[in-house]
Formats: structure tokens, sequence, C-alpha cells
């Protein structure tokens, strides 16, 4: 191609990048809902589990430790920290220990009288008034007098202290100096986010609110402030994976560069093979943008290590290009080859995006968009770049020594048969359980922050995170009427220390029937004042003190019937519309329990309420999910293999030759497999997507040893191109596998692993290696 | 009080336990006995469950748990540290005013009078920041303590007597 031709199509592909460039700057939405990388649930259980990860109550709890000074001075800071958060609109309840009647909604306050048990047992008439207003009458001369004196005219029945009381946690830790302490002696508090808890912008803000509303307290200097739960770990996720994301794809594009200059000596030739790359990158994120309305983080984190892969494209351009040949007509020449490659890690691919997994989806189609554009774009657009003049590597004296070396290395027959028997054998001797299933584990969250967490949990008596009493009734009010009946036999198990504490969405709202009962045994002004005189007879309070009283009665008598829309616009009301979800038509109330001791004695409670009440093993649940999800990316592999079994038998027009290229790459998958297993790694569903990945590089290597050129010159440079190939897949997944993250290190050591196996296995089961060395003498 | 019309009388006895606790029993008009120790308050009535607060919700108890500790223990720094102090008097007859330092206290408790004898104190006069007072009639002076009693008529006895 004329030189200004050259200059015309370099004009036009680095504009048509500018362009596809402002449409992704324009529409990219990237997402850190963890949840999209996980599979995707089937059943209700599996669903209620995914919602419950991400915006269930226990999901935007975020647990609090102050430490590092004394207690009196912890007890201030948090009594300081909580007066600051209450005002803030990004946090729905904040609690310490100490039950502030401030939180109370004003407006609310008439509601007392239809919220509290009192009226169950009793009525507003002269004998419950006086017995009532004798011991407040107590109260005034006890201890207690000046916290119950600004109370008393308004609710000499204390009803505001029956409801405090019913609505702080059931269990909770030690008090002292007023606050909550741990054994070890830090305050504790507990956070609940408007925001839900894979929400991580939102989080990132609300931790950072904390934070600073915790600094700007006098007496913090000094002080230690831990935060842990869900929402927090989702900033921890989101800043690492970025972070070790960041940092490794620095690393690892230094080396590259550093590894393509000394494998090609040309500084245009690097820069010309980077445009296939930047346009199979900028196409698939492309892709992505209008295909999902958003990107997952660890889609784009993880894509662009996976189209690692179409770098080889132009390696195999560079390597393979005899000196004087022209470029197009050398492309011509591999791409048959080449072409098998691409469909066949296409086809590779196809398996993520069956796996129903919204991130694994994501990942296919920006793979195999990248791939195919990378492909397409070697072959029909780099070589009219590329300088006419190149070295030929073939005349390398390294290369030359290199090949005889490979050529010479003894390759027995039973050389594959040895290393199949020893994976059989490290397969069926490998210590520990084949398979991971706990979702966990696939959460890349340090150990020691999970601990941390465990004991603040169990420190605060937060809700257990495993289970969960699901009521389900046709509306909001059946699940309140049937919370309400369940309350005394959950208290029965509670007696029975079957479980800690319960917590059922009545606890915070009675249904509208029990409303309307104490509602009704409220008596009217005339009767209520008449009662409150003659109790009054021959105590000494002030006359007309109670007026505010007799007022909230009449108020209350008055009331419409508090609704859960209602209560949910106060601050008490936010938590129990965490606990009441509609759902495909009917309601579901989600009960809360702490410290379950007899799993049994639950179970039996929920199999005799005839299927209206369960109880939700979220361990179980998430475990299942991973099961079904591994059954279907195992289901999709199976289909891959069959399909690239055809493409290859196809594409190589013979079975012999196709078992060839299959063999060494099969026998190398289950080595990977077995050597890992033989470290006592379980297999979780990111060692299997790496395994394919693995398994798409080894196929290219198969794929050029296979190749019977004849020419000695050309198996020369097969071994450069693979041997470069090779070496930047292990500097990019070698890196990957330091990684502190568990998803990076088992993708990094998977495929590092795979393409050490895959090399050597190719090299020393290749049918014409010998062959070439041979003709050459 | 002011939600009260006449004042309310209650008898018993007040004692250090040591450290910061403190135990208030009282005999008349209903049995009750009221334990303040780390930073927690216990009730107890005859007949009733127990009830227990934190003590920063009833600074009125910080205040009597800080000053009788401080005059108790004969720890002057402490006494110090929660009150600003006025003295007046002479050994033989002595009257401490003390204001509590933290704000937060001082909305609610004004001040603290204690009138004593020699080593004895022999009253305690709590005036809280709403115009109600509580007035405590210590040792010998708690049986001088008249049926129906007035402001009036137990300044009179703190500071005559």
């Amino acid at each position: 191609m004329p030189r200004r031709g050259q200059a015309i199509l370099l004009a036009l592909w680095l504009l048509a990048l500018a362009g596809l460039g402002a449409l992704v700057a324009q529409r990219l939405k990237v997402s850190t809902d963890l949840r999209d990388f996980m599979p995707a649930p089937t059943t209700p259980d599996q669903r209620l589990l995914m919602e419950q990860v991400g915006e269930g109550p226990g999901s935007r709890l975020l647990l609090l430790a102050l430490s590092g000074k004394s207690d009196a001075e912890l007890a201030a800071l948090s009594q300081g920290l909580v007066a600051a958060l209450r005002k803030d609109p990004r946090y729905s309840q904040v609690l310490n220990g100490s039950f502030d009647l401030a939180t109370l909604d004003e407006r609310l306050l008439p509601y007392r009288y239809l919220l509290s048990p009192t009226l169950d047992s009793d009525s507003m008439d002269e004998a419950f008034l006086a017995d009532q207003l004798q011991q407040r009458l107590d109260d005034l001369s006890s201890p207690a007098a000046s916290l119950l004196k600004g109370l008393l005219p308004r609710d000499p029945t204390l009803e505001v202290l029956k409801l405090a009381e019913r609505w702080t946690p059931p269990k909770s830790p030690e008090l002292r100096e007023g606050v909550w302490f741990s054994a070890q002696h830090e305050a504790l508090l507990l956070v609940q986010t408007r925001a839900a808890g894979f929400d991580p912008d939102a989080q990132v803000d609300a931790v950072a609110g904390i934070e600073q509303v915790f600094h700007a307290l006098p007496g913090s200097a000094g002080a230690k402030l831990i935060t842990s739960g869900p929402g927090y770990f989702s900033v921890v996720v989101s800043q690492q994976t970025r972070g070790q994301a960041e940092w490794i794809g620095n690393v690892s594009t230094v080396g590259f560069i550093l590894l393509l200059l000394l494998a090609y000596r040309s500084v245009s030739s690097l820069l010309l093979s980077a445009l296939p790359i930047a346009s199979a990158a900028l196409a698939g994120i492309a892709a992505l943008v209008l295909l999902f309305p958003q990107v997952h983080g660890i889609t784009l984190a993880f894509g662009f290590t996976l189209l690692g892969v179409a770098q080889e494209y132009p390696i195999r351009v560079l390597s393979h290009r005899r000196a004087g040949e022209d470029a197009v007509a050398s492309v011509r020449g591999l791409w048959p080859l080449l072409l098998t490659a691409i469909a066949s890690a296409c086809i590779a691919y196809l398996a993520f995006y069956a796996s129903g997994v919204n991130g694994l989806k994501q990942l296919a189609v920006f793979t195999i968009t990248g791939l195919l554009v990378a492909g397409f774009s070697t072959r029909y657009l780099l070589p009219h770049l590329l300088p006419g003049r190149v070295r030929d590597v073939a005349a390398m004296p390294w290369l030359l020594r290199a090949r005889r070396f490979v050529d010479h290395l003894p390759r027995p027959r039973w050389v594959p048969l040895l290393v199949a028997a020893a994976t059989v054998l490290m397969l069926v001797l490998a210590p520990g359980s084949f398979w991971q299933n706990n979702l966990a584990a696939l959460t890349p969250l340090p150990q020691d922050l999970l601990q941390r967490d465990a004991r603040l949990r169990e420190a605060l008596g937060a809700p257990d995170v495993r289970y969960l009493l699901i009521l389900q009734a046709a509306d909001a009010q059946g699940v309140l009427k049937l919370s309400e009946q369940m309350e005394p036999k959950v208290e029965a198990l509670v007696a029975r220390h079957a479980v800690d504490a319960v917590e059922l969405p009545s606890r915070y709202l009675p249904s509208e029937a029990t409303q309307r009962a104490r509602q009704q045994k409220l008596p009217d002004r005339a009767v209520l004042q008449k009662a409150l005189d003659d109790a009054t007879q021959g105590l000494p309070f002030r006359k007309d003190l109670f007026a505010p009283f007799v007022d909230d009665v009449e108020t209350a008598r008055h009331l419409p019937l508090l609704t859960p829309e209602v209560f949910a616009q106060s601050t008490l009301g936010q938590r129990l519309s965490a606990m009441l979800v509609a759902r495909d038509g009917h309601w579901l109330g989600l009960g809360t329990l702490s410290g379950v001791h007899d799993v049994a004695a639950l179970e039996h409670l929920a199999n005799e309420s005839n299927g209206t009440m369960r109880l939700l093993d979220l361990k179980q649940a998430s475990e299942s999910l991973v099961v079904d999800y591994r059954t279907r990316i195992l289901r999709a592999l199976l289909v891959a293999t069959v399909l690239m079994v055809l493409t290859i038998t196809f594409a190589l027009r013979s079975l012999r030759r196709a078992w060839h290229v299959l063999a060494p790459m099969t026998l190398a998958t289950f080595l990977v497999l077995a050597v890992e297993r033989a470290m006592g790694i379980e297999i979780s569903l990111f060692h299997l997507v790496a395994l394919i990945l693995a398994a798409g590089l080894g196929l290219h290597y198969a794929l050029f040893f296979e190749r019977d050129t004849g020419d000695p010159a050309e198996q020369r440079r097969t071994l450069h191109a693979t041997l470069v190939c090779v070496l930047s897949a292990l500097l990019v997944f070698g890196m990957l596998a330091w990684s502190s993250i568990p998803v990076l290190r088992a993708i990094g050591l998977t495929v590092s692993l795979g393409v050490a196996f895959h090399f050597c296995l190719s090299i020393l089961m290749a049918p014409h290696a010998g062959h070439g060395h041979a003709r050459q003498d | 009080m002011k939600i009260l019309e006449q004042p309310r009388v209650s008898s018993g006895e007040l004692s250090w336990l040591g450290g910061d606790r403190l135990e208030r029993r009282v005999e008349q008009p209903a049995k009750e006995v009221a334990t303040i120790a780390d930073g927690e308050v216990t009730q107890q009535r005859e007949g009733r469950k127990p009830r227990s607060f934190s003590l920063n919700r009833a600074p009125q108890l910080q205040v009597l748990l800080d000053s009788f500790v401080a005059l108790l223990g004969g720890d002057a720094s402490r006494l110090n540290q929660a009150f600003a102090i006025h003295h007046d008097g002479n050994a033989e007859r002595w009257t401490l005013i003390l204001t509590p330092r933290d704000t937060r206290v001082a909305k609610v408790i004004a001040s603290i009078q204690i009138d004593g004898r020699g080593n004895e104190p022999r009253c305690m006069r709590m005036q809280e920041a709403d115009g109600d007072l509580a007035i405590d009639l210590l040792g010998e002076l708690a049986a001088r303590m008249p049926a129906a009693p007035t402001r009036e008529a137990l300044a009179a006895l703190c500071q005559g007597g």
C-alpha cells in the first residue's frame, strides 16, 4: 500500500476509535453491585436471598466500635456521634443503647395507646389509673424522678417507656456509662443507612459521613473508630478491586511493552500492534453500553485482562512474518488457523453467556466482541499499516538453539499416560471437598474483616445473617395479623432458649384489627375525666396537671388507624418497612432471629403453621444457588466442548489432527484442576471460568504446534510467537495470582498454571516437532 | 415540686458502698431500694419488676453521686472537677454551694447547697433548674422532719437547728 493510503487508513482507524471512545465516555455507567456477579436466583427463596443480601434490613446495618480511650470518654463520643447522625438524613436509625425519647415522632405520640399492649389487659378506668398514679408518686421520690417528671402530665401511664422497651433491640450488649460496650472495652453503635448495602457510592458516602462526624467530635483525637457490616464491605471491595486492578494493570502493561520491544525490536510494530487491542477494548465496551443499562466494574477489570488473549493475534502476525514478505500475504497464510482459534474462543465464551449471571454475560459480550474486532482488524487492517521491511525472527540465534532444544526433547509415548495417571491420582487423593459451595468465598473479603464483623455482630446481638422467619399473607395487614398470632409461640421458644431473640413485624406495628380493638377500649373525654378525678382523690397531684393526657386519649380515639405506609415516614417506621415486602401479589414479613440454638424447634414451629410461616436458611439457599449455577456452567461447558470439537474437526478436516490439538488441551486442563485440588484448593465458579480461559489460550498453542508446515524456519517462528504469547500471559495472570482478592487470585493462579501446562504438553505431544528437526539436518 | 400540690416526704438510708456505688434505701412511704453502680441505676420496689436505666439519663443522680462520694471520701479534687465550689462560714458551722460544671447537668440541676457542722453534713438542698427543690435532711436532723414541711421551715432547719 502506498504511504498516502497508509496514512488515510491509519487516520480513519484512529477516527473510528475516537468515535467509539466518545460513545463510551458518554453512555458508560459503571455499576458495582456485587450481586451482578453472583448467580441469578431461580427459586423464591433464592430471590429473597439476593434481595436480602442487597436491600434487606441486615444489609443496611453498619456496626461501629469506638476504642482507644477510657470508658467515660468513649461513652461521651458515642453520645456525640448519635446526636450528630440522628440529624443526618443518610441514616434511618442510630442506636447506642441509650434510648432517647426525642427519637419518637411528635405526630405519632397519640398513637401510643394503639401501639402499646397496655389496653389488651387493662382499661383506662379508675382502678387502673389510681394504681398507676400511686406508682408515679413513688417514682417522684425515687432516683428516676427527673427522668419521668417531664413525661408525667402527658403520659402518666408511661406508654412511651413501654414502647421504648418494646422497640429496643431484643438482645442488647452490656451497658456501661449508659451506652453499649463490648467485652473488649469498645463503645458499640448500630447505624442503619437509608441506602441499600450494595449501593457502594451511597455507602461510601454514608461511611465517610460517619468518619467525618466522628473526627469532628471534641475528644476524638486518639480514639479509634472501627466500621463493619455489608455496606462497609462493599466500600472496601470496590476500593480494593479498583486499586488492585489499576496496580496490576499498570505493572502488566509496562512488562508487556518491554517484552514486545525485546521480541520485535521495533517501536512502530509495537504501537501498531496495540491498535487491534485498543479497538477490541473500545468495541467491547461500546457493545456493553448498547446492550446493558449498566456495566459492572468487575466486568471491565476482568474483561481487559481476558482480552490479553487477543494480543496473540498481532503477535502471531509479527512473529510469523518472513523477511521481505508482504504483511498482507503473511497474514493470509495464518488466517485459517487464527480464524479457527478466534471462532473456538468465541464459542468457549458463549458458555459464559449461558451462565445466566449478569456479570458473566457482560463479560461474554465484551470478550466475544473484543476478540472478533481484534481478529478481523488484525486480518484486514493491521497488515496494510505494518512497515515493509522487518526482521525475520527465524534467523535469531537463540531461537535456533531453543527450537533445537525443543526438538531434541524426548517424547516417549508414555508421557501423556503418566500425566493422565498422575492427574487421576491427585484428583482422587486431594484433601477437602471438591467444590466450593460457599457464596461468601466468592465475595472478595479479607478473613480478618469477616471475623471482626462476626465478633461485633455477636457483641451487639445484631440479627443472625443466616436465618430469617418468613411470614406470608395476602396483604400487609394479613402479615401483621399472622405476626401477632405467632408472637406468643415465638416467645415460648425464646423462653426455652431455642433462640435468643426474635423480632417480628408486629413488634413495631400491630395489625389494624388490634389497633381498632384498643381504640374502642379508650374511654371518651367525660368518662376519662371522671375516672381521673376519682383516681387522683387524695393524691397530691396538682389539679389539671393531666389535661394533656386527657387530650391525647381523646385524640387517639379519633385517629385513623396507623398503616405501614404512614408509619414508614417516621424513623422507626423505616425499620418496619424493611421487614414488610410485597412480592408477586402477596406480602412477606421478615422476622429476624438472634442467637439460634435449636434450628429443629424453629422448623417444627414453621411446619405447624400450614405454610404461612417458614424458616429461611440463607446459607442453604445460597449454597443451592451456587450448585444450581455450577450445574448450568458445566452443562454450558459440555455444549461448548462439543461445539469446539466440531469447529476444530471441521476447520482441520481431520479427526486425527483434531485429536492432536484437543488431547494436550484436555489433559492440561485436567492437570490444572488436579494440581489445584492437590494444593487443597476447593474449586469455585471462578476457577472454572479461569480454566475455560486457559483452555482457550492452550488451544492456540496446540493449534500452531500441530500445524505441519514442513518448513523448519516456520516452526521456529511458531515457537517464537508461542513463547511471546506464553510469557505475556504468564506476566499478566502471574500478577493476578499475587492479588489479595480471592477471585483475582483464583483466576490468576488457574490461568498461569494452565498456560504453563498447556505450553509444555502441547510441545511434548506435538506430532511434527521432531520432523522439522530431521528435515533440517 | 411544681407538679405536686404538697411536698413529697420520704425517709430511709443513703449508704456509700465504696467506689462509685451508692445505695438509697427508702422505708417510707413505700419500700424501695435504688442502687447506683457502674453508670447504671437499678430501682427495686416491693412487688414489682426491677427497673434500671442509665445514669446519663438522670443527671440529678450523677450530681448526687459526685458530691456524696467526693464528700464522704474527702476527695477535694473530684469535687472540684465536677463543681464550681463556693465556701462560706467557719469550721463549726459551714455552707458549701456547688454549681455543676457540666452544662448538660447544669440544665437539670442548678446548684447544691450543703450545710454542716464540724465533720458532719446535716442538710443537702438540691435546686433543680425548673424551680423544684429537693431537701435531704441528713443524720440527726432527719428525725426532725416535720409532718407537713414547707421550704421555709426546712431552710430554717438546715441553717439554724
